[in-house]
């Protein structure tokens, strides 16, 4: 009785998982959104600060449609990903979701997320780095909400001692200001830069890309990456970025003076002033063949299986509108993925953003596969050995590039 | 396995066998109905996605899969082939060979010790101890991740001013790949001991006091006592804990994900967390594969447990 029943259920799962597999579809056309005013309720799942301002925010386009509502879910990033994969196998997914750049390659191979419809979004009108973003397979599943790149924050009154009071301009600059900070400004360290683990990759490609490395396919193992990831490590060879900085430590040690230069994002403005730091700027990625940072995010995606999916594009559409990305930038500090937004005062008037702006014109992002994640963990790991343990770069890179291989693109 | 017991019959006249298998099936039912919600609640929660996972890690289920679960395919032992040739695999399972050799027997001997110095006497305020061993094991790991990175912390953590007071130099303890893993196995034993040392504690008051006497009458000593008599008597629970505590650390997940992330350079990476960070990629198939093997392991290390520790007469 028993074995019976467990054989009925061992079959059950069998079927389940039997039969072959189906092709996934290649440049997907996407379906038409109605005429009007947008109507109904929105579902929207959103991450972080975002998933808890939006909800607020949205009064302003259910004023404008006074027939819909925005209904936000506010999602703790570290259960986003689990909770977005449950929902599609479960086909109970809200009606957008905010999706991380990283993400996106996955969730849009699952066929759970909806053609960007191209009558409501020029693709024109964004940051191609951050458009790119949205594309798998030659078909866009989503738009461009916020965009953040790295650039390089340097001491000012340190760099002048120096002999760098414009900051580092090339890859010679930033190694000779990071040397000279130690030696005539007095910093214990002259710049930090992530010495692995996770997410270094976001740190490491940004050189990589300068030097004109193209990873797009997959490809590490080349002498623009090598040499790019030698720079890297020469930093912590030559005794300028600290191996072990504990978690925290790095923004006090900045206001004091003792480490001059890091390597980060736009949210790091926020954080320094707070500790009371004042001389300092930001400069873009150094010089090598070009000056391309990285460009990372978020998307807002509209599910296959929502229940008001024409309402969804057009609040998706309202928050790409260059007017309100500017009100959301002055909300939460995110920076607008809508080029045009970039005009307004509150953004052309500050000094430090403009490097930032700057940098999103040019800036990559990562090939948007569904195994990206995966190929950048193996990459963190390798950089890891580089930065602390030595590795020799050209090594580490075989080992990616063998990793990468193995995993492949699952395109 | 959930057949009605056999109530005793009252009644004078013996039933004819028919009439008695009847009651018997109506019993067997009654019996079955009670117990129906729980059936169907682990059956549901519990068996189903055990056996899924199992034929899962036959499939190259993958993330990208969850709307078309159909369209998965069998990819036999792909899976289990891949496992062997994982290094990182390889390196989260030596990790977590050194979890379990160094801190089972670490976890016991505090955990004995703990209990017998409150079984003792010894001290005064028990109370007070107890609570106070005991509260590690209920404490949020978050919390406790927090206190330890502060008391390791290489500049103005606790452990190392003190190193400095008496001359030494201390390392980065969660930040150098050699001191990393020690420092978790030290911070898992100090969470975990407390819940050994009840039980020990309760098996110890359940030691029967004229032992002890009879042995002193007899000229052993407070060593040989313990040697002779404790031990002994404490074996069913000195096993039970060993059990549990190597179940614990061969899964071990939490500390090394709060306190290092696995790292630094994967020093701290275990086999869970590993299975962890593949489900996280949305290599499910895989994932399941590893967490089978896992478990293989789990029931390996109970059987030797048992072996070396269970009594010798079952």
């Amino acid at each position: 009785m028993r074995t019976r029943l467990f054989t009925a259920v061992l079959l059950s799962a069998v079927l389940v998982a039997g039969c072959g597999r189906g092709g996934s579809e290649g440049g997907e056309a996407a379906e038409q959104v109605s005429e009007g005013k947008a109507t109904g309720e929105i579902t929207v799942w959103a991450m972080g600060t975002e998933g808890e301002k939006l909800g607020e925010f949205a009064k302003a386009f259910t004023a404008e449609n006074p027939e819909a509502t925005v209904t936000v879910t506010a999602v703790p990033w570290d259960a986003a990903h689990q909770k977005i994969a449950g929902a599609i196998a479960a086909r109970q997914t809200p009606d957008v979701s905010m999706i991380g750049t990283t993400m996106q390659g996955e969730f849009a191979k699952s066929g759970a997320l909806d053609a960007t419809p191209p009558d409501l979004f020029s693709k024109d009108a964004f940051f191609p780095g951050a458009w790119d973003t949205t594309v798998v397979g030659g078909t866009s599943y989503g738009v461009p909400w916020y965009v953040e790149t790295r650039g390089i924050y340097y001491r000012t009154d340190l760099a002048t001692k120096a002999g760098f009071p414009d900051g580092p301009k090339t890859w010679d600059d930033l190694k000779a200001m990071a040397a000279a900070m130690q030696d005539k400004a007095g910093a214990k360290w002259g710049f930090n830069i992530q010495p692995g683990k996770t997410g270094s990759w976001q740190s490491v490609l940004p050189f990589a890309w300068s030097n004109g490395a193209d990873i797009s396919q997959y490809k590490f193992d080349t002498p623009e990456m090598t040499e790019a990831l030698a720079y890297y490590q020469s930093f912590f060879t030559d005794g300028l970025s600290p191996k072990d900085l504990p978690q925290g430590a790095l923004e006090p040690a900045f206001v004091k003076g003792e480490i001059a230069a890091f390597m980060s994002g736009p949210w790091h403005v926020g954080i320094l002033k707070e500790q009371g730091a004042k001389d300092f700027a930001v400069a873009p990625m150094p010089q090598k063949k070009s000056s391309t940072s990285f460009i990372g995010g978020s998307n807002m995606a509209v599910f296959k299986d929502a229940k008001n999916r024409d309402a969804a594009w057009k609040f998706l559409a309202w928050l790409s509108k260059p007017a309100v990305q500017v009100r959301w930038y002055e909300t939460v500090s995110d920076l607008p993925a809508v080029q045009d937004a970039w005009v307004d005062q509150s953004l052309s008037g500050d000094p430090i953003l403009q490097v930032f702006g700057e940098q999103l014109k040019s800036a990559q992002a990562p090939p948007a596969y569904p195994t990206w994640e995966q190929v950048a963990a193996a990459f963190d790991v390798e950089v890891e050995k580089v930065c602390v343990a030595g590795e020799d770069p050209g090594t580490a890179l075989k080992a990616v590039q063998g990793q990468a291989d193995s995993i492949g693109t699952g395109a | 396995m959930a057949t009605a017991t056999e109530v005793r019959e009252t009644r004078a006249p013996t039933p004819t066998p028919a009439a008695r298998s009847s009651r018997r099936r109506r019993r067997a039912l009654t019996g079955w109905a009670f117990a129906a919600p729980f059936v169907a609640v682990f059956g549901v929660f519990l068996l189903l996605p055990v056996v899924a996972s199992l034929v899962m890690s036959f499939t190259d289920m993958r993330s990208t899969d969850l709307r078309t679960p159909w369209a998965v395919e069998f990819a036999g032992l792909d899976n289990y082939a891949r496992l062997l040739s994982d290094e990182l695999l390889a390196k989260a399972a030596a990790n977590t060979a050194i979890f379990v050799l160094f801190g089972v027997p670490l976890t016991m001997l505090v955990a004995l010790a703990a209990a017998n110095a409150l079984n003792s006497g010894l001290i005064r305020l028990r109370a007070v101890f107890r609570v106070g061993f005991y509260l590690p094991v209920v404490t949020s790991i978050v919390a406790i991740a927090v206190i330890w990175r502060f008391l390791l912390d290489p500049e103005a953590g606790l452990v190392d001013d003190l190193l400095g007071l008496i001359g030494v130099d201390g390392p980065h303890w969660l930040g150098d790949p050699s001191t990393a893993l020690g420092s978790i196995v030290v911070i898992a034993a100090w969470r975990n001991f407390g819940s050994l040392m009840v039980i020990f504690l309760a098996a110890l008051q359940g030691i029967p006091q004229h032992l002890y006497e009879a042995a002193t009458l007899d000229g052993a000593g407070r060593w040989q006592q313990f040697r002779h008599v404790t031990l002994p008597l404490l074996r069913p629970a000195l096993l039970f804990g060993a059990v549990i505590t190597g179940i614990g650390y061969l899964q071990l997940f939490e500390e090394p994900l709060v306190m290092t992330q696995g790292g630094p350079l994967q020093s701290t990476l275990s086999v869970s967390y590993h299975v962890y960070n593949q489900f996280g990629f949305g290599n499910y198939g895989y994932a399941s594969a590893v967490s089978y093997v896992l478990f293989v392991a789990v029931v390996a290390l109970s059987v030797v447990q048992f072996r070396l520790l269970g009594s010798r007469d079952d």
